[in-house]
């Protein structure tokens, strides 16, 4: 396919999982914010160090904070609404190789949130409006895999997706620290829509290594580091026809080391380095995997 | 219950629901029978129904002359209107007829030129054209088609008669909102399909890829279409991506290609593929820096030269807008006469060519009487309609007549046939064209029945361009 469209759908795809995880993250925040057991103030920074949106010390972070700057703000490229508009610009410039329940979907989410406004969602709308914007972006990721032929444009946007969903929940780790204690690793589990995955993954008591573990090594939960790169992996190899466990550029080589390090990583030894550490490390790696991609399919030379 | 159709009063033009006593016409009764079933609030409701659909879909252009460059979804009325077969049979003959007179008249202008030393079309009419292309000279596009899809409008004067307005042989659209509003219509709107049964029109696109297949370089075995389109930005764009995916071709930029060896490529993520047939929506001017426009970021350098050399072929060809210059426009009966030996089926609206002195002296009398139009320009820009213009207007367009009357025509003012159109204060005749659009392979012509229609929606306005605030209507094409 072509080199413009696979990145516009690579790009496509990454901001649609962008905008379904901080829609989640501000969701979970703000209704765990409620509870006095947490520091919200603590919780909204580090809602808004995963966003990657400056919260200067002196400044209210807040619900209302939050959904100016994390959601709202069209001037920051971090926001949500930024990623829906990101998301349908790479929609239009592709809108030929979409179905066109794909572009539909994207379409309405654009329409649904540039119709409103921090005022006019208030404090009691801001859960479902969330939800709403969530839940969009999921049908996105599904609408994909159902009409969409299963071929090279469906893998780019099966890699924008994965490979997006590692950096978050590396974004949500790296916030974690050292004395968390069960309540901000349930918030965490939350973010990562992982808490009941967990629970029944894990039928005892709760445990921080054991925590940082499921996020991190589960083979089977979908937002999980390994789980996640796998697919990437993966994705990589149906592109190029390799065998996994090979490797056909240096994409495949970041993507297939980065999982097999995952694969033989213990829960105790990352512990011990620190979910902050572990996360931060990923998350270079995970740079280093995006800009291999970007070399191997979309050059910016012409070919030929 | 007060029905939506209870106050009209049909208009002082030829009006295609009724008749001069105001009864509907015999093909449009059981459409009359089945509105005075729909209250007013019913019919608005649909209408708010139909445009969110459309907005959702994105079936929007973008208005240039509008800064912030908001995306717009054409105004869409869900009066439809009807063409009975037997008109439907005088415009297929007559669009047919029309296109390969137009097109001979392109192989001859780039080759023998007979025509032009036969006095059929005047000599400097045609090198003084800003689209003759003196590049295009002595290259044949595979089976001499030129053009491969054209979009002629067709008008109806005061006693019904039609009439070409103007010939769009270029890059005419217009398409995707008869798919659209069909499709749509269909779906929020089925009651109104009661005892009717439109031919379909979603076969287009099939259509189209069979011309598009028939003009391939014939030493293709099995040939590679690409939409060529200016991208994003461009009014139709959104036609662009329709046309594409129905016909389940590649959409494809100017930087999305490259030449090398006299072929075409598209650049893929599995490297060069070879691309034989380019349905381009870019005008000349922009196909190919080293020869045309060099300040042009959409062309692909060294597309002319794959071109020349037989390895792609361009839809429409190059060089086309020769014959829709609206100053050619005049001679194209004596066209059809000369390299068919037809009378032409469909006629023209009399028309002035200000370049001739005394026709220059008569328009520049009767500018009041007159619709005055840039040859070069279209979409409704750059037109002056004498009587609604204000004496100012007439002197600007006089000064610029005389300064350059090669670049004018002037037309009496054609009263367009009007039909029954949703407006603010209920259901009122608004004016309408028609434009039928048209593919050409071989010496064959398909007019599919896929014609839009478009509508002044402003009362009283003559002008139904979308740039220029018209709408669109379904146009139900029955079957004989």
């Amino acid at each position: 396919m072509l080199s413009r469209v696979a990145e516009s759908l690579y790009w496509a795809a990454r901001n649609v999982e962008r905008a379904e995880d901080l829609a989640r993250l501000i969701d979970v925040t703000a209704t765990r914010a409620v509870d006095r057991a947490v520091d919200a103030e603590r919780r909204w920074r580090a809602a808004h160090a995963v966003a990657g949106i400056a919260c200067a010390d002196g400044e209210e972070c807040d619900r209302a904070a939050a959904l100016e700057r994390i959601v709202f703000d069209a001037e920051s490229p971090f926001s949500i609404t930024a990623c829906v508009r990101i998301a349908r610009r790479n929609a239009i410039n592709v809108r030929a190789e979409l179905t066109t329940e794909i572009w539909e979907c994207i379409n309405e989410l654009y329409l649904f949130v540039e119709a409103q406004s921090p005022r006019a969602v208030g404090p009691d709308g801001t859960s479902s409006f969330l939800r709403s914007i969530r839940i969009s972006a999921q049908a996105f990721g599904g609408i994909c895999d159902a009409t969409l032929a299963h071929e090279d444009a469906w893998t780019f946007i099966r890699i924008g997706r994965y490979l997006e969903r590692a950096s978050m929940t590396a974004r949500v780790l790296r916030g974690v620290e050292d004395d968390a204690g069960p309540h901000i690793w349930q918030l965490v589990l939350e973010s990562c829509c992982a808490a009941e995955p967990y629970a029944r993954a894990r039928q005892q008591s709760f445990d921080p290594v054991d925590a940082l573990g499921f996020l991190a090594l589960s083979a089977m939960f979908p937002r999980s580091l390994r789980f996640c790169l796998h697919e990437v992996d993966h994705a990589l190899h149906r592109l190029s026809g390799a065998p996994t466990g090979t490797f056909a550029n240096a994409a495949e080589r970041t993507s297939g080391r980065l999982a097999s390090s995952l694969d033989y990583a213990g829960a105790t030894d990352l512990a011990r380095e620190g979910a902050a550490n572990v996360a931060a490390r990923i998350a270079s790696d995970l740079d280093e995997l995006g800009a291999a991609i970007t070399t191997a399919y979309f050059p910016r030379v012409p070919v030929g | 219950m007060q029905s939506i159709l209870d106050r009209y009063a049909p208009a002082p033009a030829f009006d295609e629901f009724a008749d001069a006593d105001g009864r509907p016409r015999a093909h449009y009764e059981a459409l009359a029978s089945t509105l005075d079933g729909i209250s007013n609030a019913d019919f608005r409701h649909r209408v708010t129904t139909v445009n969110s659909v459309l907005l959702q879909r994105g079936v929007t252009f973008t208005v240039y002359a509008d800064a912030r460059g908001t995306e717009r979804i054409l105004p869409f009325d869900l009066i439809p209107r009807i063409v009975p077969a037997n008109d439907w049979s005088t415009i297929e003959r007559g669009i047919s007829q029309r296109v390969l007179a137009l097109n001979a008249f392109l192989n001859d202008v780039y080759h023998e030129a007979r025509a032009l030393r036969d006095g059929i079309v005047p000599r400097e009419l045609v090198f003084s054209s800003r689209n003759y292309e003196r590049e295009a000279i002595g290259v044949t596009p595979p089976r001499g088609t030129y053009i491969h899809v054209s979009g002629i409008d067709l008008v109806r004067d005061h006693e019904g008669t039609f009439l070409v307005l103007e010939d769009n042989v270029r890059t005419p659209s217009g398409i995707s909102y008869v798919l659209e509003n069909r499709d749509v219509l269909k779906r929020a709107f089925p009651r109104l399909f009661e005892n009717y049964d439109p031919l379909p029109v979603d076969d287009y696109p099939r259509r189209l890829r069979d011309a598009l297949l028939a003009a391939a370089p014939p030493q293709v075995a099995d040939p590679v279409i690409a939409l060529l389109t200016p991208g994003i930005y461009n009014s139709a764009y959104f036609e662009h991506t329709l046309l594409a995916r129905r016909m389940g071709v590649e959409l494809v930029e100017g930087s999305d290609l490259f030449v090398r060896d006299n072929t075409v490529y598209t650049k893929t993520t599995r490297g060069p593929q070879r691309i034989d047939v380019i349905y381009r929506r870019v005008d000349d001017d922009f196909i190919d820096p080293l020869y045309f426009r060099s300040d042009s970021t959409l062309g692909i350098a060294g597309l002319y030269d794959a071109y020349r050399a037989g390895n792609v072929t361009l839809a429409n060809a190059v060089g086309t807008g020769v014959a829709d210059d609206k100053a050619i426009y005049p001679y194209v009966p004596a066209m059809i006469r000369y390299y068919l030996g037809e009378e032409p089926v469909l006629g023209n609206v009399p028309t002035f060519d200000c370049s001739d002195d005394a026709q220059r002296s008569h328009v520049l009398a009767n500018l009041e009487q007159l619709v005055v139009k840039r040859t070069t320009a279209s979409g409704g820009y750059g037109m002056l309609i004498g009587p609604m213009s204000t004496s100012a207007e007439r002197a600007d367009f006089a000064d610029a007549i005389c300064a350059m009357p090669r670049e004018f025509i002037a037309q009496p003012v054609v009263t367009l046939s009007a039909h029954p159109t949703l407006t603010p204060d209920g259901v009122a005749p608004r004016h309408v064209d028609l434009r039928p659009f048209a593919l050409l392979a071989g010496d064959h012509v398909d007019v599919p029945p896929a014609a839009l229609t478009r509508v002044a929606l402003v009362e009283g306005s003559l002008v139904v361009n979308s740039s220029q605030g018209g709408g669109s209507k379904d146009t139900w094409v029955l079957a004989p």
